[in-house]
């Protein structure tokens, strides 16, 4: 229901007769309960209720007589407000403006909790020390700063191959995380151990490399014919 | 309201004026059961008639309904009052000003003109008895002047009625 209606009242053909209240439906979830635009600046009360960061503002300080949510009077306290941020949008509000006279002060920004851990780290480091044994040392020198558990274990096969094969191609055997064979294949100490979604890759590989040649088979084609 | 509830008459604020544009839209799509809207093109003052619900001691009756909004609507409160004649009851005045907390220290900006409409009926339709109020004289007499009723120190008689 943003925007639409011109100056005059022209009223806009109602649409589905049935529909109640809200003439856009959709976009009435996103309406601030005050000004009954597209919020802006949106910020949502531990109540649940959406405005317009302005709007509250100028609501709960310029003329409310207590701190309660226009829509169902639960106690607003402002830090305990949560700021909505969608995509795209700076925070300027050209809407401030509108509400002359008044200074409305930035958005209160979100509280963010601690970025959250990497699910399996721990785990997969300590498994991986414990079962490795003596090779971590040698590993870690030759990843150098690939620390991450995955990567970590997704190197381990390349490592191996490596030593047995001297295959300089790290990437196409090892970052496609085959770690279940990569470490069976340390201790069994297989010279031709490849993880199979490496030779898969590598196949894939082949086809794309050949595609590439034909491509290029017909570019000099062409170039000749011209 | 903090800020003078003074003559209504200053134009509106245009955040004023795109709410009620939507309200008169949301109205004429779904207007509330009982209410008619006089149509005219002044989006500052709404002239409502309301029908009295049946089954009450209004049944039947028909009344009107002004409603002024203020340039801040709807930080502010619109200014309802019944033209005359008022309909006989405990909490509306012979000046047509009516005693319902919503419309001054009750109001909230996500009311509308619809949701306070509603709430009038249904005041009308609780009462019990069609009389004045007990002080609407004096009352009245304090209005001479043209006194808007956004203007009086309302106390709230009870909940019931
Ligand atoms: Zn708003
Ligand atoms: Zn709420």
């Amino acid at each position: 229901m943003e925007g639409g209606l011109g100056e005059s009242t022209s009223v806009p053909p109602p649409q589905s007769p049935s529909c109640s209240g809200n003439g856009a439906n959709d976009a009435g979830d996103f309406e601030c309960n005050i000004c009954f635009e597209l919020a802006q600046d949106p910020i949502v009360t531990l109540c649940g209720h959406l405005f317009c960061w302005p709007c509250l503002y100028r609501w709960l300080h310029h003329h409310s007589h207590s701190q309660e949510c226009p829509v169902c009077k639960a106690l607003v306290e402002e830090e305990k407000l949560v700021p909505l941020y969608g995509r795209g949008k700076t925070q300027s509000d050209p809407r401030s403006k509108s509400y002359p006279g008044i200074d409305i002060p930035h958005r209160p920004s979100g509280q963010r909790p601690e970025t959250a851990p990497l699910p399996d780290a721990n785990q997969f480091a300590n498994y991986g020390f414990g079962f490795m044994g003596g090779f971590v040392p040698m590993a870690t020198a030759r990843i150098g700063n690939f620390t991450l558990a995955t990567a970590f274990g997704g190197l381990i096969p390349s490592l191996f191959n490596i030593q047995f094969h001297g295959f300089p191609d790290a990437t196409v055997y090892g970052t496609t995380s085959g770690f279940p064979y990569g470490f069976h294949s340390f201790h069994g100490g297989h010279a031709h151990g490849f993880p199979q979604p490496s030779s898969r890759g590598q196949q894939a590989d082949n086809v794309l490399k050949n595609l590439l040649l034909v491509i290029g088979v017909f570019v000099i084609l062409a170039l000749l014919c011209w | 309201m903090t800020s003078s509830s003074a003559p209504s008459r200053k134009a509106l604020s245009k955040i004023a004026c795109n709410r009620l544009q939507k309200e008169m839209v949301e109205w004429q799509v779904n207007p509330p059961a009982g209410f008619k809207h006089k149509v005219t093109d002044n989006l500052q003052r709404w002239v409502i008639e309301v029908s009295g619900a049946p089954g009450t001691l209004y049944a039947n009756e028909i009344y009107q309904l002004q409603v002024d909004f203020p340039e801040h609507y709807p930080m502010e409160a619109p200014q309802v009052i019944f033209l005359p004649p008022a309909p006989l009851h405990p909490h509306i005045y012979s000046n047509g000003h009516i005693c319902l907390d919503i419309l001054y220290d009750s109001w909230s900006p996500a009311m509308t003109v619809s949701s306070v409409c509603i709430s009038i009926l249904s005041m009308l339709s609780s009462s019990t008895v069609k009389q004045r109020p007990a002080d609407n004289d004096r009352y009245v007499k304090n209005c001479r002047n043209g006194r808007s009723p956004k203007e009086t120190r309302w106390w709230f008689h009870d909940d019931k009625v």
